[in-house]
């Protein structure tokens, strides 16, 4: 497996690829902090709900881990661009025909699939310490703009650092995941994104709207959970276990297709 | 010993039966022609054999491996399927070298094989920039990286310029000598028939000959073209010989007669005594192509396949 890794990593390296991840990681954490800031520095608190993002109170903001706070608040942006990455590159070896190449020169097609996930990972590590580079060097300007006290933030900062990218390395993992899935069974990058898109924003707020339906177990605000080291609603270590469920039902699914399914045009 | 045994493999796709019962076997020996028009199944063939696609019944081997393993074989097998697949925004170079690396390839084999298929000097480019020809020699280039017994090459003149279409068929009749076997699918029959020393021809699914291109071109049909020195004398030379008992055609502005070379003259005094003066008379021998439409027909096997759904979705 390791070989499909390696292969999977030289092809990874596509300058144009790179760029438009790290760029849009970077693009969301100086905006989301800058917002952020901004809205609760003037009072202000998302409604409940709002679709993509969630924003710490004036306290969070000013405790240790205020200066991280804008990886959590992000993380559905970032799962956003995450999953379309994933799915950009799975969908791109059927796009391209190379799905037929690789396969024949491999033909353990588990072997092709761990390779990419594993090297997907990788990058994904990458792009999480992109971010978390980026929220620190935009949320301190954007905070002492704001009036927003940074006394606290020098506490604990290796902990409150690394927790902070651990927590949305390992949601943008699933985030990953769920885009290398959809792109498996529906062999288009456009079709996987729509549809990771279309869930996050339109789904998972619809049936949060829905009083009568419990929402704690949405894919959307599982992995928020886990970007945010757990939430009022849900704690940290059952978002983790979900989280680790809806991967390895991905996995699972995208695997037997991936492996039993023909390989055509 | 054959490289490659099929025996009864079907596959279907919905209606369509794309392979019928196919039982084949190709040597080890040189280069293989596999031929047949649009939708015979060589492409359904051939993905069968690289464990692209599972056949519906019957059994194959390639190697000696069945194709339910095909692992066991892989690395034997140099492939270039279809179009030339690679990621436009990295250079040839990290292209080949990312498939080395899944092949386990020494990296050098990447240097090798970029000077075999002349692509040395521009493999730092992006393939993006490469014409259709160049990304033909990058996926020739691919297929000879693992430095396989065994190549299918399904196309590989495709896109190429005319020197660039001798410079692989060199290629290619080089492979076949250094011992390797080379199957090569291709619609182009002019180069089937130049490069190749085994022939195997399809239509719908269905073998319809395997076996050395010398006996293939056995059944070439002699005759003799001629044509009259005024055009408004060939419908009377027509009748006039095939009263005679001359076998004629009409084709294009020429009588085709069948007739060895020998009868040449017999056929000028013919077209003589019948008042006509012959401004044209050649000796010809059917080509490949000929040999390959008049076995085949003159039918599109997509088109025909389309048609068989149809009705028997009618029916």
């Amino acid at each position: 497996m390791f070989a499909a890794v390696r292969s999977e990593l030289t092809r990874l390296r596509q300058p144009r690829l790179l760029v438009t991840w790290f760029g849009l990681m970077t693009l969301f954490a100086v905006m989301i902090n800058t917002i952020m800031v901004t809205y609760v520095s003037g009072g202000s608190s998302l409604p409940p709900g709002a679709p993509g993002v969630a924003f710490p109170t004036l306290a969070e903001l000013e405790s240790p881990s205020g200066l991280m706070s804008g990886l959590a608040a992000a993380s559905s942006m970032f799962g956003v661009v995450t999953l379309s990455i994933w799915a950009v590159v799975t969908a791109g070896d059927y796009g391209s025909g190379l799905i037929r190449l690789l396969v024949a020169a491999e033909p353990r097609r588990w072997r092709l699939l761990a390779g990419k996930v594993v090297a997907l990972v990788v990058l994904t590590a990458a792009a999480t310490t992109v971010a978390a580079v980026v929220n620190v060097l935009a949320v301190m300007p954007a905070a002492g703009a704001a009036g927003i006290s940074t006394a606290a933030w020098g506490t604990d900062l290796v902990p409150v650092v690394a927790g902070a990218w651990v927590n949305l390395f390992l949601a943008l993992c699933v985030w990953g995941v769920l885009g290398l899935v959809i792109a498996t069974l529906a062999r288009s990058a456009a079709v996987a994104i729509a549809i990771g898109i279309g869930y996050v924003l339109v789904v998972e707020s619809i049936v949060k709207m829905l009083e009568d339906v419990p929402s704690d177990w949405l894919l959307g605000t599982t992995l928020n959970a886990v970007a945010s080291g757990g939430t009022a609603t849900i704690a940290y270590g059952t978002a983790l276990a979900l989280a680790l469920g809806y991967v390895t039902l991905g996995l699972v699914v995208a695997g037997v297709v991936f492996v039993r399914r023909d390989v055509t045009d | 010993m054959s490289v490659v045994t099929t025996t009864n493999l079907t596959r279907r796709f919905g209606p369509i039966t794309a392979l019928d019962r196919l039982t084949v076997e190709l040597p080890a020996t040189g280069v293989i022609g596999l031929v047949g028009p649009n939708g015979s199944g060589k492409s359904t063939l051939i993905r069968i054999l690289l464990g692209l696609i599972r056949p519906t019944s019957g059994s194959a081997s390639v190697l000696g491996s069945a194709i339910s393993s095909p692992a066991h074989y892989a690395s034997r097998v140099g492939v270039l399927v279809e179009s030339p697949a690679f990621i436009p925004g990295l250079s040839a170079r990290t292209n080949l070298v990312s498939l080395a690396r899944l092949r386990h390839v020494p990296l050098e084999r990447v240097d090798a094989v970029l000077a075999q298929v002349g692509l040395v000097g521009r493999d730092r480019e992006p393939v993006k920039r490469f014409s259709l020809g160049m990304k033909q020699r990058l996926g020739i280039a691919a297929a000879l990286l693992s430095d396989p017994e065994l190549l299918i090459l399904d196309e590989p003149t495709n896109g190429l310029d005319p020197a660039g279409i001798v410079e692989i068929r060199e290629l290619l009749r080089d492979l076949g000598r250094e011992g390797r076997t080379v199957i090569v699918s291709s619609h182009q029959l002019s180069e089937i028939e130049a490069v190749c020393d085994h022939l195997v021809v399809i239509r719908f699914g269905e073998l319809i000959f395997s076996g050395p291109m010398a006996e293939m071109m056995k059944r070439t049909r002699e005759h003799i073209d001629i044509a009259a020195e005024h055009a408004a004398d060939m419908e009377r030379l027509e009748a006039a010989l095939a009263a005679e008992g001359w076998a004629v055609t009409a084709v294009d502005d020429v009588l085709r007669v069948a007739a060895a070379a020998d009868r040449a003259a017999d056929l000028n005094r013919a077209a003589a005594a019948a008042g006509v003066t012959l401004r044209r008379l050649v000796f010809a021998q059917d080509n490949l192509e000929e040999i390959f439409l008049e076995m085949t027909g003159r039918v599109d096997g997509e088109l025909a396949n389309g048609r068989a759904a149809v009705d028997e979705k009618v029916a």
